[in-house]
């Protein structure tokens, strides 16, 4: 039940978003049609972020408890987190082309960070995908998961350490009180907030019924075992 | 010394690794120079292939249709400025008074000839005062 009611509400809901979006939310100053797939780029880094702070967590629960179903977590979510990072570099691409004039760049640290990031969970994957099933895989992507998750504090503080093309955060800055204030008026925060809150929906959805699919697998596999 | 210690002591090695490096590139790495760092010592930059990252100077543009040539001023202070001539089409997002990164080389005259075009764009958002209107006219661009 819970499954399929996660998934109608993050269907619904973004699809009434995009609607809102652009029937409704004005247009921005400077970047008019562009600014829109913001909507859509900043959920999805959530989405990532969220997926691989699981991975993280689920890393260090395995390596300290060996609980299996924390390691099937852990696979299931890094999955996830990498096709919400593909779609993190693809919608800022479109987004770069129009207002910076350049799809991508490759010296600006926010994005190389990025990228990175989407390299190295590929590369979990991949070390999940060839190592042989058991307790030796599940291990050695714990070391890779724990590790990999640096880059995301790296990403966070690309744009100050560095200096980049890229904007520094778009949420929130330091006003001149010294209390964070939003960089952007209600009517572009709210639709923006409503989209994170749809990414999470949207990632628990996937982590449940991509882990729902893998403990099928599993299950099969240990039958066709049993009948060999 | 168990495996599981094993593990964790090679991710705290790792993690010493890219820290280092990090601290490294942080304190060495140039992405793009400042202007008043190169007019500091403009001699050292004659020749070479940089990027320069700072303000258009206000009503310092002029953008000539028939040689597809954009020229302007970039200045970090607003006092001292290079100027520049960017062979190419104006991007739609650039403004005068806007942050942007060019791409070229610096000529013996103090001129920067740029062969690419980056536009900063801030991190404040601001509604479009000409709303309902003005947002027609704009979805109309995306089909022209």
């Amino acid at each position: 039940m819970l499954i399929p009611a996660l998934g109608w509400v993050s269907l619904i809901g973004f699809a009434s978003l995009f609607y809102y979006v652009f029937e409704w939310v004005p247009l921005e100053a400077n970047m008019k049609f562009s600014q829109k797939i913001m909507y859509i780029h900043l959920p999805t880094i959530l989405g990532a972020y969220l997926a691989f702070f699981v991975v993280f967590f689920c890393s260090i629960g395995y390596l300290w408890k060996r609980t299996e179903i924390l390691d099937r977590t852990a696979k299931c979510s890094a999955e996830i987190g990498v096709v919400f990072t593909g779609l993190i570099l693809v919608t800022g691409s479109i987004w770069g082309r129009p207002t910076w004039n350049a799809y991508w760049v490759w010296w600006d640290a926010r994005l190389i960070t990025s990228l990175m990031l989407f390299l190295v969970y590929l590369g979990y994957l991949l070390l999940r995908a060839f190592a042989d099933p058991g307790e030796k895989q599940a291990r050695l992507a714990a070391v890779v998961g724990i590790v990999a998750f640096l880059d995301i504090p790296l990403i966070h503080v690309s744009v100050s350490w560095w200096r980049t093309l890229h904007q520094p955060s778009s949420l929130f800055k330091v006003g001149k009180s010294g209390a964070p204030e939003p960089s952007m008026p209600i009517e572009f925060l709210l639709p923006v907030i409503a989209g994170l809150i749809l990414a999470v929906v949207l990632y628990l959805f996937l982590l449940l019924y991509r882990m729902r699919l893998e403990a099928r697998l599993e299950m099969v596999a240990a039958q066709l075992a049993r009948h060999r | 010394m168990n495996r599981q210690l094993q593990f964790i002591i090679g991710g705290v090695i790792i993690a010493a690794i890219l820290g280092t490096v990090i601290y490294q590139t942080t304190e060495s790495t140039v992405f793009f120079y400042t202007p008043n760092e190169i007019l500091a010592a403009p001699a050292s930059f004659e020749g070479k292939e940089i990027r320069i990252g700072g303000r258009v100077v206000p009503e310092s543009a002029q953008w000539n249709p028939a040689k597809v040539q954009l020229s302007f001023r970039v200045t970090e202070n607003g006092r001292t400025f290079i100027p520049v001539v960017f062979q190419g089409a104006k991007p739609d997002m650039f403004r005068e008074g806007q942050g942007v990164v060019v791409e070229g080389r610096m000529e013996s005259g103090g001129v920067f000839r740029a062969s690419n075009l980056l536009v900063k764009h801030s991190e404040e958002y601001k509604i479009d005062p000409s709303k309902v209107k003005d947002r027609e006219a704009a979805y109309r661009t995306l089909i022209k």
